[in-house]
């Protein structure tokens, strides 16, 4: 009797720890694991131009994408007017990208093509000078006047950026594309000037 | 009535008697002459355990797509996915359920990003159908005392997991820096409660 006790000892005890084991280690706590995914596309935008509050010098304002000039030369001496106008954009570049500046013209330029050639003594095109903060970008277009063609600078950005784009333009007083203080001719005169933020 | 009862159990004694004669004959046949008994206890036990379901349908990842506006580089607000079944999940016993979460966060720009700009999209994580409260953990917050909530007794049946309330690490004016790959894991979590 007591050998029929011991056996059955054994074999509560090993019965017990047969389950213990794969029930204790294994399975008392049980896990998954989901994982939430998703992609951030490469992205650049540019917002609609604003005026700069109390920045404009001799600027009409902004009409649209159009900034007009109040009074383009000085009455008494028909020499160029100083001028000048602060204009920000709301932009983001969510990767390295490039800051493209662009003027049309290379200045202001007549609208109407002339045909006869400029007379002597007068200034038939207005430099102007161009500067933009963006991020680290601190950039200066000079649209010099000297020949109508596009000219561009080009910045490269090597972080994502986000904010507004800076963007002064300045006509200094008397310039012009052939002398200082030159009179300028009749007419009407624009450039465009682009803004690009792109790829690299 | 009476006699057939008696008789019922007159052949049930006798049945007995038969069996136990045959075994002693069959021990006769061998040689033994004693008889002996031997107790054997039978014993078991059911172990508190837990086990995690299976997920139907689709596979386990949440998958949320391009998660910003192209046009502003912000955030969606419109993010939303499917929720996920656990199916067949069971405890035995009392039983905690937990979700932990990670945010999700830029697998290959891992720098400090720039400037109004963020790598992390935080979410909520709800696991339902467990518990009445449901278990539902915030990344990014300081705390999540929802995470964790317990059921008093032995449950069996399906969990269904969710993510929502999607926002940028950071804050709402912060921009997402591209990333072909934000990732971030859910974490349910079935266990004995002590």
């Amino acid at each position: 009797m007591p050998r029929a006790l011991g056996l059955e000892t054994v074999l509560v005890v090993g019965g017990f720890l047969c389950w213990a084991s794969p029930a204790f280690a294994q399975s008392t706590v049980a896990t998954k694991t989901l994982p939430v995914t998703g992609n951030a596309p490469p992205v650049c935008a540019v917002g609609s131009p604003r005026l700069e509050a109390g920045s404009q010098i001799n600027f009409r304002g902004l009409s649209g994408n159009t900034l007009q000039i109040d009074q383009m030369v000085d009455p008494t001496t028909l020499a160029v007017a100083a001028a000048s106008v602060d204009i920000k954009f709301d932009a983001v570049c969510n990767y390295p990208h490039r800051l493209r500046l662009e003027s049309q013209n290379n200045g202001l330029f007549p609208t109407l093509q002339r045909t006869q050639p400029a007379a002597p003594g007068f200034g038939s095109a207005v430099p102007y000078r161009a500067t933009v903060n963006w991020g680290v970008v601190n950039g200066v277009l000079n649209a010099d006047a000297q020949a109508r063609r596009i000219n561009e600078q080009r910045f490269n950005v090597d972080l994502p950026t986000a904010g507004e784009i800076d963007l002064k333009l300045t006509i200094a007083p008397g310039s012009s594309n052939t002398r200082d203080n030159a009179p300028l001719l009749a007419g009407d005169y624009a450039d465009t000037m682009r803004i690009f933020v792109e790829p690299r | 009535m009476s006699r057939n009862l008696k008789r019922l159990a007159g052949l049930s004694a006798a049945a007995i008697a038969i069996a136990w004669s045959g075994t002693a004959a069959a021990q006769e046949g061998g040689g033994g002459s004693d008889t002996d008994t031997k107790n054997f206890a039978v014993v078991g036990n059911v172990p508190a355990m837990c086990v995690g379901g299976t997920l139907a349908g689709t596979g386990a990842t949440f998958d949320m797509g391009v998660l910003i506006d192209v046009n502003t580089g912000l955030l969606r607000n419109d993010l939303a996915a499917p929720p996920k079944i656990l199916s067949g999940s069971f405890c035995s016993a009392r039983s905690t359920i937990t979700v932990a979460a990670t945010p999700m966060a830029a697998q290959t720009f891992t720098a400090t990003p720039p400037a109004g700009f963020s790598r992390t999209v935080n979410y909520t994580a709800t696991a339902a159908g467990w518990t009445e409260t449901p278990a539902s953990y915030v990344t990014g917050a300081g705390s999540n005392p929802a995470a964790v909530q317990t059921r008093g007794t032995a449950f069996s049946g399906d969990i269904t997991v969710s993510v929502g309330s999607f926002s940028t690490g950071g804050g709402a004016t912060q921009r997402l820096v591209a990333d072909t790959n934000y990732q971030g894991n859910v974490t349910v979590t079935l266990a004995v409660a002590s």
